[in-house]
């Protein structure tokens, strides 16, 4: 019997890995996070769980005595809430006296030792405090009943993290096991809930890859029948420089605050200070780029595009409306229909996009195009789509999309582009009879 | 019978289209008819025959079946030697040659052996009649 090939088949420059040795190494992976999660899970419950659930429901209760009283550091004795009371109890069960030692407060230790000292004054020789004893073990006595809602929240989600994202790996790893790629696309099933991390484009109801184009016929126009989403890519980007800025000097404010204070009680640490100028630096780079991008892009003002009619068809024409808000003055606005191609790959450990335009038709060019505060500039123009056009598609890795493309350099700010998707679903079969 | 370079059997599949040209409109009717020869006397499982289009180019390989059968045991060695199978294809995505993406639509004959391996033979037809993408700039408004 021979082993299975490490390389498959060769496709182009890339030569693709073994899918059966793939798929044992994602089975092994995902079948190690599984027994890790029912491992931990299991300790969870019956070192944590069970006793709390034990303590609450099957112990008895009794009337203690303290006879004794002590105070203990446990092993982890550099951490805070080291230091424990801890009481010699004298009970009776089933007429038998014990005595046996309990934690009054078991959670929330002392600082330091003359604090537990401070604390242990509380629980006087010779008082009577209620407990509840173990009726499988009478020896063990405890002072404190209830759920430590934390450890049942730490002992559900991780472990059960764990399982079910180990469990469903594995799942999806049988599914696959001894099936073509045909047979595994072709089976119905569950395969977006044990694969949640794929990103599969919605599909129009019987167009499949065509994009669902839900999304940009939800907003009436004004004055055509849609008004067309922007695409606003840096939008993100500008939300991400705000984030970075917070984040940043929020780090920054809470070491100055550290060295303020320092310098306050007499002592200076001058790494500490190092430190700081070149964090200032680039905390109020971080404001300077943030604020720039805020004055960029509301200074330019809002691009609006509608269109008479949407999902777009081949070969047909579509009239479009233009506005752009604001004041100041355009040395040039334009609109333009481009067709996009995108793949996505991996090279190495990372994840890239490509992007390639390899249609532009300009539809329009505005010249000198003067914007006065409270009216907005508004024009008309048609849109027509090639007779051969390639309909919009989009698959997991790749896509083909269709946009419309608003160019505007006003003469005090930089150029700028605004993007607004649009479907273009394939000739409808008579309209394709009809081009053969 | 032509073999492989390990020694063994490797099979020809021929497959006929209803269309000699191989060209076919969105929701069309598709009719293929395959034969497979050279497969020796090595045992087979299962003999699996698909219709489906996928990605090629600069991204990743994204495959969507639209028909798909699976023949097992010995009626994967049909009397006569040919399988017929029919389906009218959807109406996207068409065949396209772009310049980062390209999408092919294809038949697919899988046969699976006994031994654990399998063999795949591909015949690629065209949906739609778009042109080839270029690389265009501008065009006239």
């Amino acid at each position: 019997m021979r082993l299975p090939r490490v390389f498959g088949k060769k496709r182009g420059h890339r030569r693709t890995g073994s899918q059966i040795w793939g798929t044992v190494g994602d089975a092994a992976f995902h079948a190690a996070l599984l027994l890790a999660g029912i491992v931990f899970g299991g300790l969870l419950v019956s070192g944590v769980a069970v006793p709390e659930w034990r303590i609450n429901h099957d112990y008895l209760p009794a009337r203690c005595t303290v006879v004794g009283k002590r105070i203990e550091r446990r092993v982890a004795d550099r951490l805070p809430g080291a230091w424990h009371a801890a009481l010699l109890l004298r009970y009776e069960t089933d007429g038998t006296v014990r005595e046996a030692w309990a934690w009054p407060e078991p959670a929330a230790g002392a600082g330091d030792r003359d604090q537990a000292v401070r604390r242990l004054a509380a629980w006087p020789l010779g008082d009577e405090v209620p407990g509840w004893y173990d009726p499988a073990a009478p020896g063990t006595v405890v002072l404190q009943r209830g759920y430590n809602w934390w450890m049942w929240l730490l002992a559900l989600l991780l472990p059960g993290a764990l399982i079910a994202f180990g469990g469903a790996g594995l799942l999806r790893a049988a599914r696959r096991w001894g099936k073509s790629e045909e047979h595994r696309a072709a089976s119905a099933g569950l395969p977006e809930l044990l694969d949640p991390l794929a990103q599969r484009p919605r599909a129009s109801q019987g167009h499949p890859t065509v994009p669902c184009c839900d999304d940009l016929v939800n907003s009436p126009g004004t004055i055509l029948r849609y008004r067309l989403p922007i695409e606003s890519p840096e939008n993100w980007t500008l939300l991400g420089f705000g984030l970075f800025a917070l984040l940043w000097n929020a780090v920054l404010t809470v070491l100055a605050v550290q060295a303020g204070i320092d310098l306050l009680g007499g002592r200076r640490d001058w790494l500490l200070f190092a430190l700081l100028l070149p964090f200032a630096i680039v905390g109020i780079a971080g404001i300077a780029v943030f604020i720039r991008g805020i004055i960029l892009a509301s200074a330019v003002g809002t691009t609006q595009v509608e269109i008479a009619d949407h999902p777009l068809r081949p070969g047909g024409s579509y009239g479009l409306m233009l506005a752009q808000a604001g004041s100041g003055e355009f040395r040039e606005l334009s609109l333009s229909l481009e067709l996009e191609e995108r793949a996505t790959f991996r090279q190495g450990t990372d994840t890239r996009s490509e992007r390639v335009v390899v249609w532009r038709q300009p539809i329009r060019v505005w010249q000198d195009v003067e914007l006065s505060p409270g009216t907005r500039f508004e024009a008309h123009a048609t849109v027509r789509v090639p007779p051969t056009a390639m309909h919009s598609f989009a698959s997991e890795h790749n896509s083909v999309r269709w946009m419309l493309v608003v160019h505007g350099t006003p003469t005090r700010w930089p150029a700028f582009q605004r993007v607004f998707p649009l479907v273009v679903f394939p000739p409808a079969a008579e309209a394709a009879e009809v081009m053969r | 019978m032509t073999r492989s370079p390990d020694g063994r059997p490797s099979p020809v599949v021929s497959l006929q289209f209803d269309r000699v040209d191989r060209r076919y409109e969105p929701g069309a009717p598709l009719t293929a008819r395959y034969r497979v020869e050279g497969l020796g006397d090595e045992p087979i499982e299962a003999v699996e025959h698909s219709v489906l289009w996928y990605t090629e180019g600069k991204g990743e390989e994204d495959l969507g079946v639209h028909f798909f059968a699976r023949v097992e045991g010995e009626a994967a060695r049909p009397g006569d030697g040919t399988i017929t199978f029919h389906t009218r294809l959807p109406a996207s995505p068409l065949s396209y040659e772009g310049v980062i993406v390209k999408v092919r639509w294809c038949a697919r004959v899988r046969i699976f052996f006994r031994a654990a391996r399998d063999f795949v033979s591909e015949h690629v037809f065209e949906v739609g009649r778009l042109p080839p993408a270029r690389l265009v700039t501008a065009e006239a408004p």
